[in-house]
């Protein structure tokens, strides 16, 4: 009888070992796939922000255009970047034509300096000020895109996680860089009129 | 492999080590009105919870105000006004509805963080208008209670423009304060406060704060006033979330 039952212990505890494993990777599958979709929602969010900042170039420009028709070059080099951040398929080029586009403007803001009755103007001021908030807005977007992808990234590359993620065949996601150069846009200083 | 393990060991400690840093740096909210900068007059701020109170009773939407010495060790008023709002999630959770004015005296910047919820109501051309007519012009001449209560009114008069209501308690008027020279800046906001209707109300509140659930949206108010009494039993804001919206300016 007792010779029988030796087998049980052993046994058991191979399959609470099994079980444990089974368990703890549906659980990181599942933490993993969360933390994907997380990434998509976050780079979403990043995806709006651009699409909001480049419907609103245009009427700015529009409004820059009434007091400034002479600056031609910058108004063409902000419509050629526009439309490649609208063709961009990746978050590297996204990026890439992001920075291009943040050049133009801050060029066109540089441009806005020498024309007081435009800085003055109540429309431009508020699309300055839409712009500056969704620059703000697209700079919260992106840092949380960022930080999400981060935690994904370190996820799925370290021990013993780094097993699953290959065995789902994730990969890691790209960051959104911004380049440092044209990360400051010129403020328009409206304080010095009043 | 180990290597790189231990790397981003370091790597994890050190962010989280430079996130609570930065968490530290972010005063704890004691009520509606945080006068941290000590630069509003009782008087003031009473007038600011009474309309902050108001929105609260009959909107989704909460509102605070903030003032601190320095937003150190922040770069911007943009980076400060999203880590605090993220801190501090004012407005409701489900609707998103909170606003933060915030003014940093050293700095000299103030802004109004406008929650998700309200984007549409209050968008940032607007809320660049408001500074620009009701806020700087006060804070120009140092009057940063009135310039405050100014924006506080604005932006309230916007909300319950938002949500269709007219606020009942509290009659708000803010008047644009561009082109004055400051002489009569007392009587920039008119708020008639009826006192019958509040005064009870202000009676009962230390009778209603002892059995208040957490988180003042939805019932009741008077956090406010317990903040400022001691800056005891305020229960925290409703979990609103912000996505950097609003606007900013110098002053």
């Amino acid at each position: 009888m007792a010779r029988s039952t030796r087998w049980i212990a052993p046994v058991a505890v191979i399959a609470i070992i099994v079980l444990i494993a089974v368990f703890w990777f549906v659980g990181q599958r599942n933490a993993l796939v969360t933390l994907e979709v997380e990434v998509d929602a976050a780079w979403s969010e990043v995806d709006n922000q651009l699409k909001r900042r480049s419907d609103l170039i245009p009427n700015l420009v529009a409004t820059v255009q009434g007091f400034a028709q002479q600056e031609q070059e910058v108004f063409g080099d902000i419509a050629d970047a526009r439309a490649r951040l609208a063709g961009a398929q990746t978050v590297g080029e996204t990026a890439e034509s992001y920075n291009e586009l943040q050049g133009a403007l801050s060029r066109l803001l540089v441009v806005v300096e020498n024309y007081p009755e435009l800085r003055s103007n109540e429309n431009f001021i508020r699309l300055q000020d839409e712009l500056a908030g969704t620059e703000n807005r697209l700079a919260v977007a992106r840092g949380r895109y960022n930080d999400t992808v981060r935690r994904f990234n370190t996820k799925i590359r370290v021990f013993p996680t780094n097993m699953v993620a290959n065995g789902l065949g994730l990969t890691e996601r790209e960051y959104f860089e911004i380049s440092e150069s044209d990360r400051e846009v010129p403020q328009v200083d409206f304080s010095s009129d009043g | 492999m180990m290597r790189r393990r231990r790397s981003l060991v370091v790597l994890a400690f050190l962010t989280v080590a430079a996130g609570l840093l930065w968490a530290q740096q972010l005063p704890k909210p004691i009520g509606s009105v945080n006068d941290f900068a000590n630069i509003i007059s009782a008087d003031t701020e009473q007038q600011m919870e009474q309309i902050i109170a108001a929105v609260r009773e009959q909107t989704p939407a909460e509102i605070a105000v903030v003032t601190v010495q320095s937003m150190s060790p922040y770069a911007t008023i943009e980076e400060y006004g999203i880590a605090l709002a993220d801190a501090w999630k004012v407005g409701s959770s489900s609707d998103d509805a909170g606003v933060i004015l915030i003014l940093a005296l050293s700095e000299r910047e103030v802004r109004i963080e406008v929650g998700y919820g309200l984007e549409g109501a209050i968008p940032d051309g607007k809320v660049g208008a408001i500074l620009d007519n009701y806020v700087v012009p006060d804070l120009r001449d140092g009057n940063y209670g009135a310039g405050l209560l100014n924006g506080v009114a604005a932006v309230a008069l916007e909300i319950a423009d938002e949500y269709g209501v007219t606020l009942t308690s509290v009659e708000v008027a803010p008047q644009p304060t561009r082109g004055d020279d400051g002489f009569d800046l007392g009587n920039l906001v008119y708020v008639i406060f009826i006192l019958i209707a509040f005064g009870g109300r202000m009676f009962f509140w230390p009778l209603l704060f002892a059995g208040r659930r957490r988180g003042f949206y939805g019932g009741g108010f008077g956090a406010g006033m317990s903040g400022r009494s001691g800056g005891s039993g305020f229960s925290g804001f409703g979990g609103g979330g912000f996505g950097g919206g609003g606007a900013s300016r110098g002053f």
